[in-house]
């Protein structure tokens, strides 16, 4: 057991590892760097409650996960982010009687070759950030850093059922955005 | 039938998430099977959740630390660990 209290070892093995992780799901590296240092201090000064039942990396992870959904939780509690008035493109999209105002078009490019195109990174994330904040937030959470339910409604503080409002929402709003700015070119060229 | 487009494409964007009920996949099939707009809509959120999560394979997987935020890291540590 002691000789596995060493965050200058932590670092040295799994300091790339937790860094990725973090990155994943701040997307800032000053961000990221500061949380890897938080939890690595943290689990310093906490290496008594490292039961040994799982591995180093596990617990360090597990650590640096509640660091991040604490960032979140108080990003969003600093920027007083309403909930309950968030944009509902849906009724934007269909008439009255639910049925679509405007046909979706059918994109013909498949996910690899999406990946592959940075000119497509570009739009995608254009798109994602003219989403209202709530809704961003939450298909970053999911979609981005594939953060499990719970993890994004315990850092947003929402119930499953409104989380679930919020990604169709985002999901909606962004195949719309993205058959603007991307798969409509299709047709012009 | 048509009525129907809204909750069709919720349910769609829901199955990305979270398993179904019986029930509601049965009646998202049978929608999806009449209504072109939503096969498209449900095709396209697909995508999307296909791209992201190729993307998020790709995006991170060779990063690392740079020498000056590990040499930063190891001086916040060693600083502590004297305390």
């Amino acid at each position: 057991m002691s000789e596995t209290v060493n965050p200058q070892q932590w670092l040295q093995e799994h300091g790339d590892y937790l860094y990725r992780y973090a990155m994943s799901r701040l997307h800032n590296e000053d961000l990221a760097s500061d949380m890897l240092q938080e939890t690595l201090l943290a689990a310093w000064k906490g290496h008594r409650n490292f039961k040994g039942d799982s591995t180093i990396r596990t617990w360090l992870i597990g650590i640096l996960k509640h660091k991040i959904i604490d960032h979140i939780r108080k990003e969003i509690r600093n920027r007083n982010l309403s909930d309950a008035i968030e944009h509902d493109p849906t009724s934007a999209y269909f008439d009255s009687d639910g049925s679509w105002s405007e046909a979706p078009r059918a994109w013909k490019e498949n996910p690899e070759d999406l990946c592959r195109s940075g000119q497509f990174h570009g739009v995608l994330d254009s798109c994602i950030d003219k989403l209202p904040e709530k809704q961003r937030l939450v298909f970053r959470m999911r979609e981005l850093s594939n953060d499990d339910t719970e993890t994004v409604c315990k850092a947003c503080d929402v119930t499953s059922t409104h989380l679930h409002v919020l990604l169709h929402r985002a999901r909606l709003g962004l195949r719309k955005c993205l058959e603007i700015k991307w798969f409509g070119k299709d047709e012009r060229s | 039938m048509k009525h129907a487009c809204r909750q069709a494409t919720k349910l769609a964007s829901d199955a990305l998430d979270r398993r179904l009920t019986a029930w509601e996949l049965l009646s998202l099939r049978f929608h999806l099977l009449l209504c072109s707009n939503c096969r498209q809509c449900d095709k396209s959120m697909k995508i999307i959740h296909e791209t992201a999560e190729l993307i998020r394979h790709s995006q991170y997987g060779d990063l690392k630390l740079s020498d000056e935020q590990r040499r930063h890291l190891l001086e916040v540590l060693d600083k502590e660990a004297h305390c």
